[in-house]
This record gives structure tokens, sequence and C-alpha cells, in this order.
């Protein structure tokens, strides 16, 4: 039946993640961002604490145990996910993305790494140190259009030889290990590429820069340079055997564009966090501040009205694609669609909370930071106009037509 | 559990009413709308299945189906035409105080008559601030109420057999009256032209009726609560409605922007045109999820449905406004006229926005709930 009432297991993981958020994130938050970093005592003792940034509920298949009352019950990976990521990023959204664990890279290592390789990376995120993970596909000349990758992977004895530059890998620098992008023969298009799990301090692998941000500052955005930089045959994500099955059509296009049926609803629910903590911070200052009548508070009642609307409306569609995730049900148009729906509104929302703060909103207020760092969640794991085209091509499915 | 699927039964009822909708309901919208009533025969079988009494009550030979339920229904209904299912007999907007007032309180003013299968026209008035050409006053008796003046246009008004009117009296007082007594009104047919045009469009006229006093369905504060939880249930079903509209038209438009060509090419292929669909299919979702939500919360009743509703409602209109205009601007010229079911779409859409709430004033209510402490609908 149709409900939108949270399991106990979610309403658990809902006000846990919220008290975290609001006991720990957000009082480091604009220092974090004044530091352009998170600091590392902070990350040690949240990393003591087992917190990790979880992107994907891949894991809740290849861990899950197979008894009969467990097989039964109704997996809610995703829907968790969604919860407890919307609550961080209400939290801060900065220093959310950068709390230790797998993070974007832990994905494709989960739904296409062979049982070897989930063990040799995922293991890693213990709470003796802060570790991260990253996942590396962007480049300068290709984004939006991931098929056009440049860096490439020579074939040699015992593994490949990679050449080429990354741009904004989240937490790049600091990762451990970065699943890394690149075509074996560019020739093949989207069948040339593959996948592969660069570790930190591997010869010829580096971090050159740390980009500079109209937002997310506390957060850290690499640039990564592979200049021959050997890497064994047994990172290649998913292993030799599985491109060499004719009927096999994994490549890595295709373990690139399967995790984002996952982690788009994770960036959705961020990007509703933020607009949420921005709704809020500004309802608290009208209830406090405004006239109760009049035209200031006309104005109000109608902003705050249209804000709070867009929220529910974007937290629906985004808990419907991860409901769908859960089931196994088909969720690329869902995931889409929150995904584009909540990027867009979410930088609308702080945009009108600041037209409701005025020029003081300026001076100290947190919606002003939101603001700058709510921009790229309407950019990254794939742009509005991606998205459009991702929910028009499964609407238009039904008639053969590939727009 | 979060859950978007329906239950079985739900399903199964949604299928029939969808096939309806598509084999039955749009292929003789046009000459509903032309003849400017709905088809007896579709009515007779509508009624057969029970598709025109879901809110009423059981012992009023309704099947009294929560609003998660019909809302689903009713959507699917629209799908096929939402002019046609506005212009269905029966209780419509009226069935939702008979589904709310206590069985005793209906008994008793139906004692004399035999209307269960009747149709009804609900004319609320209490809402003073509304600007009107004519107004309709409400003055209280010794032992009743006169009134005289004339309503705004309301749905069923042609067609009405009994009616309930809510007013304001000149304290301020609310009031609710049940009236079957044909002469007590008479009907302003008017000059529509807008859009569902088959839904019995006019306004009523009364000339210093007395309503004696076990005529009174509710007064004062009790009237106020009344007419709340009727508000909230006529918002949502309505929405739901627009939401089916709203599924006609994406669907209409993205088969047919898939086989016209221009330039060579399907248009679907040119991204100004499959943009819009993929935004069409976004805001059709939204108003979707959100008439879901406040269905199952006014179901619970819940204390914030009042305000889900209205927001599902402001949603609606706005989402239903934008679909079908994109579906006739997408269809260009042959979107204009009338070969093609967009332009009345569109049409049909407007009127049902103007007679159910405007806009602005649904998101100012939400907005004064939302300052005056009511945040639960975005923060969960």
């Amino acid at each position: 039946m149709i409900s939108f009432e949270l399991s106990e297991q979610q309403k658990q993981i809902k006000e846990m993640t919220h008290w975290f958020a609001a006991n720990e994130i957000r009082p480091i938050a604009m220092k974090a961002e004044k530091m352009e970093r998170v600091p590392d005592d902070w990350l040690d003792n949240v990393n003591r604490m087992g917190i990790h940034l979880n992107t994907s509920s891949f894991s809740e298949n290849s861990t899950q145990k197979t008894s009969a009352k467990d097989s039964k019950k109704e997996r809610e990976g995703n829907r968790m996910g969604v919860l407890a990521t919307e609550e961080m990023a209400w939290g801060d959204p900065a220093v959310t993305l950068s709390l230790p664990g797998a993070g974007l890279g832990g994905p494709p290592v989960e739904s296409s790494g062979t049982p070897e390789q989930k063990k040799r990376f995922l293991s890693i995120f213990t709470k003796d140190k802060p570790r991260w993970g990253a996942y590396a596909l962007t480049e300068p000349e290709a984004g939006s259009d991931a098929s056009g990758i440049r860096t490439t992977a020579k074939k040699v004895a015992g593994g490949y030889i990679l050449n080429g530059q990354k741009i904004f890998i989240t937490n790049g620098e600091r990762a451990s290990w970065v699943v890394v992008f690149a075509t074996v023969d560019a020739s093949r298009g989207r069948a040339g590429q593959r996948a592969f799990v660069v570790e930190k301090g591997t010869s010829g692998f580096s971090c050159t820069r740390l980009a500079k941000k109209m937002g997310l500052r506390a957060n850290e955005t690499a640039e990564l340079l592979l200049e021959d930089c050997f890497v064994p045959q047994e990172n290649l994500l998913g292993g030799e055997q599985v491109y060499e099955t004719s009927n096999s059509k994994q490549t890595g296009f295709q373990v690139a564009m399967k995790t984002f049926d996952s982690t788009r609803p994770i960036v959705a629910a961020m990007a509703i966090g933020i607009a949420r903590a921005a709704y809020e911070y500004t309802l608290d200052i009208v209830q406090r501040d405004y006239p109760k009548q009049g035209r200031y508070f006309l104005l109000a009642s109608e902003i705050l009205a249209e804000v709070e609307q867009d929220i529910a409306a974007a937290r629906l569609l985004t808990w419907e694609a991860a409901w769908k995730a859960d089931l196994g049900l088909a969720n690329a148009k869902e995931a889409a669609m929150c995904k584009a729906y909540s990027g867009k509104m979410s930088l609308d929302v702080c945009s009108k909370c600041l037209e409701l703060l005025g020029p003081d909103g300026l001076d100290g207020h947190p919606v002003e930071k939101l603001y700058r760092d709510v921009k790229v969640f309407d950019i990254f794991e794939g742009t509005n106009q991606v998205q459009h085209l991702v929910i028009a091509r499964r609407q238009y499915a039904p008639y053969g037509i590939k727009v | 559990m979060i859950s978007f699927r329906p239950t079985e039964e739900e399903t199964s009822f949604i299928e029939v009413a969808k096939n309806i909708a598509k084999d039955k309901i749009r292929p003789i919208a046009r000459e509903c709308e032309q003849n400017r009533h709905v088809d007896k025969n579709l009515i007779n079988e509508l009624a057969e299945l029970g598709f025109l009494s879901l809110e009423l009550p059981e012992y009023f030979e309704g099947l009294e189906l929560p609003l998660i339920t019909q809302v689903q229904l009713v959507q699917a209904l629209s799908y096929g035409d939402l002019d046609v299912v506005q212009g269905l007999p029966g209780a419509n907007d009226a069935a939702s105080i008979i589904r709310i007032l206590p069985e005793s309180t209906v008994t008793n003013l139906t004692k004399d008559v035999q209307i269960n299968h009747g149709t009804a026209a609900f004319v609320n008035t209490v809402n003073t601030d509304e600007v009107r050409e004519d107004r309709l006053f409400i003055t209280e008796e010794a032992d009743g109420y006169i009134l005289q003046g004339t309503s705004q246009p309301v749905r069923m008004a042609s067609f009405a057999e009994y009616m309930i009117v809510a007013a304001k009296n000149s304290q301020g007082k609310s009031v609710i009256l049940w009236l079957d007594n044909h002469n007590h009104w008479t009907v302003e047919q008017g000059d529509y032209r807008l859009g569902l045009l088959a839904s019995g469009l006019g306004r009523f006229s009364f000339d210093g009726v007395y309503i004696p006093k076990n005529c009174v369905v509710a007064e004062g504060y009790t009237a106020d609560d009344l007419l709340r939880q009727v508000r909230t249930r006529i918002r949502i079903l309505q929405a739901a409605k627009e939401v089916g509209l709203m599924e006609a038209a994406l669907d209409y438009v993205t088969e047919y922007t898939a086989e016209r060509k221009a330039f060579g090419q399907v248009i679907a292929k040119f991204q100004g045109v499959s943009f819009r669909i993929a935004s069409m299919a976004m805001e059709t979702r939204i108003s979707n999820h959100l008439v879901k939500e406040a269905a199952i919360k006014a179901d619970e009743q819940g204390s914030e449905s009042d305000g889900l509703a209205s927001r599902a409602l402001y949603r609606a209109h706005r989402s239903v406004r934008y679909i079908t205009d994109s579906a006739v601007q997408l269809l260009g010229g042959h979107g204009f006229v009338q070969e093609f079911p967009v332009e009345k779409w569109m049409r049909d859409a407007q009127a049902q926005v103007s007679l159910y709430g405007r806009e602005k004033d649904l998101l100012f209510q939400r907005g004064e709930q939302i300052i005056a402490g009511t945040k639960e609908g975005a923060l969960q």
C-alpha cells in the first residue's frame, strides 16, 4: 500500500543522523568553511565513532545473510541512505562530503568489483584512522559526455599504464584509492572504457592542485595526474575475465552509469537537506522579526509556502527513486527526476531565503554559504541538462526513439 | 514503511477505471462538451460500477472508500477527460459533507425525500473576502434563515436535485444549509465558453427563500470545523482529477512528438521539445505524490492534512496549467484546433483552476499556517 510513514529502522537512522548533524557537524561548519578544510582532529574523532559517508546500499546485497528470515525482509538501504544523507547535509554539506569512507568511489567497487577487490578496497575503512575512497571520471574535456574521456590505459605485462588528467575529484588528494575511468582503445568508444582502482602512492599518480571553489570550500576537490602510471591487472575493476567474455556487456562506461541510479538519489537528498537548512533558518527569523500583517507578511507567506512545498516535492521524488532501487526496480528515470528537480529547487530555495533575509543576509548568516554550497548540486553527478536527457530518453523509449 | 505501490485491490480497480477512461470516456468527450452534458449510457455504466459514489458513506449507498483509494480512481477516470468526469451526476462535492456528518443528521435531513442517487451541488460562500458580481446574503431569523442573492458559478448547477449551501451571516457566523426543494432556487445558465462545459456550470439565484431550522446542517464553530474537513477532502479529490488530466496530456504529447517530423527528423530529437517533455513528466509526478501524501494524511485525520491539501491543490493548479499549455505548444498549430484534444484540455484545466480556489490564496493560506508554527510539512 502507498505509505510515507517511516519504518522503525528508518526513524532510528533519521533521528541518529539528525542528532549527529546538529551536535557534531553544525558547530564546525562555518569554521571549516573559513579554514577551507575539515579539522583533522574532528575527522579522527568521528571516524573513531564509526561515522562514514555511505553513498550506496550495494553492500546490502553483497553482505546480506541468506537465511529465510532475512530474505523475506524488504531491503530498505536506499531509503535509509537518502533519509540519513538529508540529515547530514542539513548539518553541513561540505563537512558531510568530507566524512571518511568510500564516498562516491564505493558504489562502483560494490557493484562491479570482484569479491577479492571488494574485500581489499572496502575493508580499509576502519576505526583506527580515517580513510577515503574517490571517484574520478571527469576530465578537462569530458564531463557530461562521459563516453568522451581521454585518459588512456595501455595493456602491458601484468597490468596497464595509465596516462591522463582528472578534475573535480571529491576527496581526491586524501583518498587511499580512486576509481579511475580510462580507455584501452578510444576508437571503440564506450566499449573501450575500463574502470581501475588506483591506489595512493602509486608511482606516476599525483594530485596537482586543489580547486578554489564558490562553495563547499571545506571539502577537497582535487585535480589528479596520471603519468605513465602502472596499475596492476588485479586493480582492473571486475577483473579482466569479465571484459573478455563475449556476452558480457560490462564496460567502464556501464560501471560509471550503473552507479548513478543509486548515487543520484543520495545527491538529491543532500540538496534537499541544504534547502531545508536554509528554509528552517529563514522561517525562524520570519517568525521572530517579521510583521504579522501587511506587505512583508504576505511576501513571506507566499515565499515560505512555495519553498516548503518544493522541498516536500523533491523529497517525495527522491524517496520514490530510492524505494524503486530497494525493490530492485529500474529507477534511472526516477533517479534523474529527483536529481534534476532537487538540484535546481535547492538553489532556488536558498535564493528565496536570501530574499527574505534582505541585506542582513549577507553578513554572517549561514544561508549565503548554503547558496554557494548548493549550486554544484545542479551540476555534479550529472548536470540538470543531462538529467533532462535521461528522463526524456526513458519517456520516449516505448516509441523506439532515442533522443 | 515508505512505499509507492498501491494495494492489489486498488491496482485492479484502477485498471478498470483507466480502461473506461481510454475506451469509453475519451472518445465521447467532444460530443459531451457540445451537448453540455455527459452521455447517459456512460453514466449508467459508471454508476453500476460504483464510480459515482466513491466518497459517499455506505448507509447512503456509497462505497465509502478511503481518500488514498479515491484519488487513484478519480485520477484514472480523469485520464479520459476531466470535463466528462466533472459532469458526472451524483453527490459530487456535497458527498464530502454527507460523508463527515453523523448518520442521524443525514437521515433527518433526507427523511422526506429519496435522493441517494440524486445529483447535488455545493455552494460555499464562507470566504467573505471573495470578490463577487452578485453576493449571496444569509440572514438569521427566529426559526430559520433567509437566502437572498446569487451565487458564483458552480458545477452541477444545471443538474442539481438538491444542494448544500455554506455561508456566513452578517455577524460572521458560519451556517450550512440543506436545500432539496426545487422551488427554492432558480439557475442562471450564463454564457460559459472556456471549459468544463459538460459540468452543468451555472449560478444559483435565491429570492428571499426561507430555510427552516430543520434544514440547518450545522452552525457556528461546528460548521467551521465541518467546512474545514470538507475543504480538505474536496481539495484533495479535485487535485487528483487534475493529475489525471496532466497524465493524459503528457502521454498524448509524448506520442505526438515521437511521430511528428520536422527538419527531417521526429521533433522529439530536438532538445527544446524533449526537455519540455521531461519537465512535464517531473511536474506530473510531483503533483501526483503531493496529492497522495495529502490523501493519506487526511485518511489518518492528521492535523496537518488541511495544509497538505492546500499545497497539493496549489501545485496541481500550477502544474495542470503548465502541462496543458505545454501540450498545446508542442503540437504547434495542431494544438490550437479542435481536431486534437489538447486545446480542450487546456481550456478545461483553466476552468477547473478558476472554480477551485485562487492559486495565490492557497499559497497565502499555507504560508500563514507555516509562519504560525506548522512546520511539519517540510520537516517530516
